[in-house]
């Protein structure tokens, strides 16, 4: 027996893709606020700079840390506005009841939450290049495990916050958004955790996305990519993953047994 | 074959000992429910007696306390993805998605139902259902009735051999209810598919359902055919025997009829 059916995971993306066309509303998370981003922190970057006689470079630090940041952003929202989706339109049921496992939901969701995250962080990056001359392929191959990296986390972000839509219901939908938004000032995207009160340097330097950002930023000021961030930054991923998982299997299992399929229908 | 029949059935779905208590309340009460193929059963009782219960855990979608559900010989939970490919179910109060048609629709689960190639059945569950101008409406176009005909075309496009329908008539004038009817007479007669059906429509059930399994707080009270279910309470029809489990609740006469012959 397959362990994964690749016709319902494509079923399922296709699914989300139909939303996607067909609500303008949601182009808003995937192009509008990472386009609104990358104006800001390109325009912050090219103002302290112009004090310090340094505009490339701020604005490079500061459009490199919001376009990967919009990387997690994306991929976490991307899979759990896609599960959301299910419960807004009372579909959840219907899918429950079908031979589709939880893994292949999951798969089909973050599959077409890919295509989000390309759509979304090519219009940032073209508007960066435009406005700011800022290109971020110039990170070069390091981009390949950052972004890696990013996307795993998001995900696993994803499944931790779905894990809490099915234990409290809608009521906690904002954590879609706000789980994600917490990783902003944690990680240092924009000023290095030694800038952070002392109380939460601990919590930031435990979180994968601190040490992907702290490479990306050797990487921006010219020096080789840090393998030892890179490493870090992976296995705590590793970590988060787990217990993303766990928290998902665990909350799934209280939904089933609570019956909260009830909030749905 | 009626219930009283004494020509056993293969079992579809057998149901054992099935128990839920949601804090306080005991919702389902050791339960027994089995179905047999090309058998039309229908669950009753009062708003509270624990059928939507029952049809969830039978369904895998909640989880029972105590108690065992088998579908077509695969056990729940651990075999829930391939004893759900033998299961269609279909609800007359869920909606269809927005933002998708109803050809989309269909399509969309008769490929998470197994389908490799899925675009015939639907149409030819649509043209079964005469609803073909349909197939390009969005699924919030349509009237409740138009929603619980494209919900039973869902349920029926991969030929289950058990088919769960909660409340699938409420919506529909008697002219589609009967086409309805008619279809899943024919779909278990012709296919051997086994139905389980709610309803608050007795009479919809008397014509419909061979045996019909009666709950009152959260136990099966009554089990047989409707004029023997009727007999027993002392009543003339169906209606009479719900209208007086609603008002006498928690006095039932609690033993089968005739269920050790079926």
């Amino acid at each position: 027996m397959k362990v994964v059916n690749g016709d319902r995971v494509l079923a399922i993306s296709r699914r989300q893709a139909y939303v996607l066309v067909r609500a303008p509303q949601r182009w808003f998370d995937v192009v509008v606020w990472p386009v609104v981003d990358a104006i800001l922190f390109g325009a912050i970057g090219v103002y302290f700079g112009e004090q310090t006689g340094t505009v490339a470079a701020s604005a490079a630090f500061l459009l490199a840390g919001i376009i990967l940041f919009h990387v997690v952003f994306q991929a976490e929202v991307s899979v759990a506005t896609g599960f959301l989706e299910e419960t807004w339109s009372r579909n959840l049921l219907n899918l429950m009841v079908t031979p589709m496992t939880e893994l292949e939901y999951g798969a089909g969701v973050a599959l077409f939450g890919l295509v989000k995250l390309a759509i979304g962080v090519t219009a940032v990056s073209i508007v960066a290049l435009i406005a700011f001359a800022f290109q971020i392929t110039s990170l070069g191959l390091a981009l390949i495990p950052l972004v890696g990296i990013l996307i795993f986390v998001g995900w696993s972000v994803a499944l931790i916050v779905i894990g809490l839509l099915l234990r409290y219901g809608q009521g906690a939908e904002i954590l879609t958004w706000g789980f994600i938004a917490l990783l902003l000032p944690l990680s240092g995207i924009f000023y290095p955790v030694d800038a952070l009160p002392a109380a939460l340097q601990p919590i930031a330097e435990a979180l994968p996305t601190t040490h992907v950002f702290a490479a990306a930023q050797e990487v921006v000021a010219g020096n080789p990519l840090p393998w030892d961030e890179v490493g870090i930054a992976a296995a705590s991923a590793l970590v988060l993953a787990a217990f993303a998982v766990w928290f998902l299997t665990h909350m799934l299992a209280v939904f089933r047994s609570r019956g909260y399929i009830s909030r749905h229908v | 074959m009626s219930a009283s029949s004494p020509e056993p059935r293969a079992a579809i779905l057998t149901a054992t000992a099935l128990v839920k208590q949601y804090k306080r309340v005991r919702a389902v009460d050791g339960i027994d429910l089995s179905v047999g193929a090309g058998e039309r059963v229908a669950l009753l009782g009062p708003n509270g007696a624990g059928k939507t219960t029952t049809l969830m855990m039978l369904l895998g979608v909640i989880t029972p306390d105590e108690g065992t559900v088998e579908i077509v010989g695969h056990r729940l939970p651990k075999e829930r993805s391939v004893a759900m490919e033998q299961v269609g179910f279909a609800a007359g109060y869920l909606p269809l998605p927005e933002r998708v048609r109803v050809f989309e629709f269909l399509e969309l689960f008769g490929r998470l139902y197994g389908l490799r190639k899925p675009e015939a059945a639907v149409t030819a569950g649509l043209e079964r259902f005469n609803i073909t101008p349909l197939a390009r409406a969005m699924g919030n176009e349509l009237s409740s009735g138009q929603r619980t005909l494209v919900g039973i075309i869902k349920a029926t496009l991969h030929q289950p051999r058990l088919l769960v329908l909660d409340e699938p008539t409420a919506s529909l004038d008697p002219d589609v209810a009967m086409r309805v009817r008619t279809g899943l007479e024919r779909l278990c007669a012709d296919e051997g598919t086994a139905l389980l059906v709610t309803s608050h429509n007795m009479l919809e059930v008397e014509r419909l359902c061979e045996r019909v399994v009666f709950m009152s707080a959260g136990k099966v009270v009554a089990d047989g055919t409707a004029d023997e279910v009727a007999t027993r309470f002392g009543r003339d029809d169906l209606e009479g025997v719900f209208l007086h489990l609603a008002e006498s609740s928690g006095a039932f006469p609690t033993a089968d009829v005739d269920r050790e012959a079926s």
